[in-house]
């Protein structure tokens, strides 16, 4: 059976027979469609943006240019605890003022503008513009959170999206492109 | 690519109306997708009831996120990068759960391939083994040769990268190898 590539012919062969679900599957799945919200009207041009981002590209980082990264995160490691009040650290990172206002840092010298974006605010680059802290390239922007998990990432310079180095990486979007995560308990 | 090759309405066509506040409409597209997107989960997670349920969970998930569908002529790979990543969380859950490889008693189906004369010894075997190989490299090598789709395709529902896809189906092709003749020699 497995010698030559014909053991491969046969599994592909058996693998690929049809599997039907029948016409109850599609009344299932009609059904509760039906029973929930429909589609999100998000803007179009964002999620244009977003696909072009979600798109593989090789990227090339010279040896200075990785030494510059390390440095960056490892400063975000330490802004986080010794010049940022909330801290931003751990997880989830991003902390808690008084059990519903959280505060979301990241450092990007060379941007000119860094939005928050995630699913408190439909994933929208306008809704959360972070400010830049002056001097030292830190970008900040505290916003009101009901206890939950939320998903979020930094969009950079309108065009760059970035999770958050220091927080906890999320894996379940639909799309398999991670992001980040935070959680809030109930104060 | 074949999930492409539909007749009637376009995809592009039923996703407007769907968009438009035709609801009905998106039942074009379960009845266009469901069968091969159902073996592809069936052939990953192993049995049919998770696989109906990764499956569904997709077609709701696609239909709440349908403005996210950027190129609607596209809709069969958007939808398939979606039950990608729902069998690839439901694995993960299953796989806690019972702490073991996500298909239903391996043992006993191999067992079942050296004992039983009425079955179909190599089809059992095939499935066994198939099941054994891990799931990121049973991913790949679904989607390479069951579902033929290119690795530029692949890279898209996956993220991963095309290398790493080709490591994937590479040692997917050489455990399942591994596996079968183990099975021949038993």
């Amino acid at each position: 059976m497995t010698e030559g590539n014909g053991w491969l012919d046969r599994a592909i062969e058996a693998l690929k027979e049809p599997v039907q679900f029948g016409d109850a599957f599609d009344r299932h799945v009609m059904a509760e469609i039906e029973a929930g919200p429909g589609p999100r009207a998000w803007s179009s041009r964002f999620w244009t943006i977003l696909d072009w981002l979600r798109r593989g590209r090789p990227v090339s980082v010279s040896p200075l240019g990785g030494l510059a990264l390390a440095a960056g995160i490892a400063l975000v490691a330490l802004l986080g605890q010794d010049m940022l009040e909330p801290e931003v650290q751990g997880a989830p990172v991003a902390a808690t003022v008084d059990g519903s206002v959280v505060q979301f840092v990241i450092v990007e010298p060379a941007a000119t503008a860094v939005s928050l974006v995630g699913d408190f605010n439909d994933w929208s680059a306008a809704a959360n513009p972070m400010q830049r802290v002056e001097g030292n390239g830190v970008w900040s922007v505290t916003i009101p959170l009901t206890a939950g998990r939320y998903r979020y990432a930094f969009l950079v310079n309108g065009s760059i999206w970035l999770s958050d180095p220091s927080a906890p990486p999320t894996l379940d979007d639909e799309f398999g492109r991670p992001g980040s995560v935070v959680t809030i308990g109930e104060s | 690519m074949g999930i492409y090759d539909v007749k009637g309405e376009s995809d592009a066509a039923l996703v407007e109306r769907v968009l438009a506040g035709e609801t009905d409409a998106y039942a074009g597209l379960v009845a266009r997708y469901r069968d091969r997107l159902g073996r592809y989960a069936v052939r990953m997670l192993g049995n049919v009831a998770d696989a109906e349920e990764a499956l569904q969970d997709a077609f709701v998930r696609g239909y709440r996120s349908l403005a996210r569908c950027t190129d609607a002529d596209r809709f069969g790979a958007w939808l398939f990068g979606i039950l990608v990543n729902r069998c690839r969380t439901l694995g993960k859950q299953r796989a806690r759960r019972h702490n073991l490889v996500v298909f239903d008693e391996p043992a006993v189906a191999k067992a079942a391939v050296a004992h039983s004369a009425d079955r179909d010894a190599t089809r059992e075997a095939i499935e066994w083994a198939v099941a054994q190989i891990s799931a990121t490299n049973r991913e790949a090598f679904l989607l390479k040769y069951v579902e033929e789709l290119s690795y530029d395709e692949m890279t898209v529902i996956t993220g991963a990268s095309v290398s790493a896809l080709k490591m994937r189906v590479a040692r997917a092709r050489e455990d399942l190898r591994r596996l079968l003749a183990e099975v021949e020699r038993d």
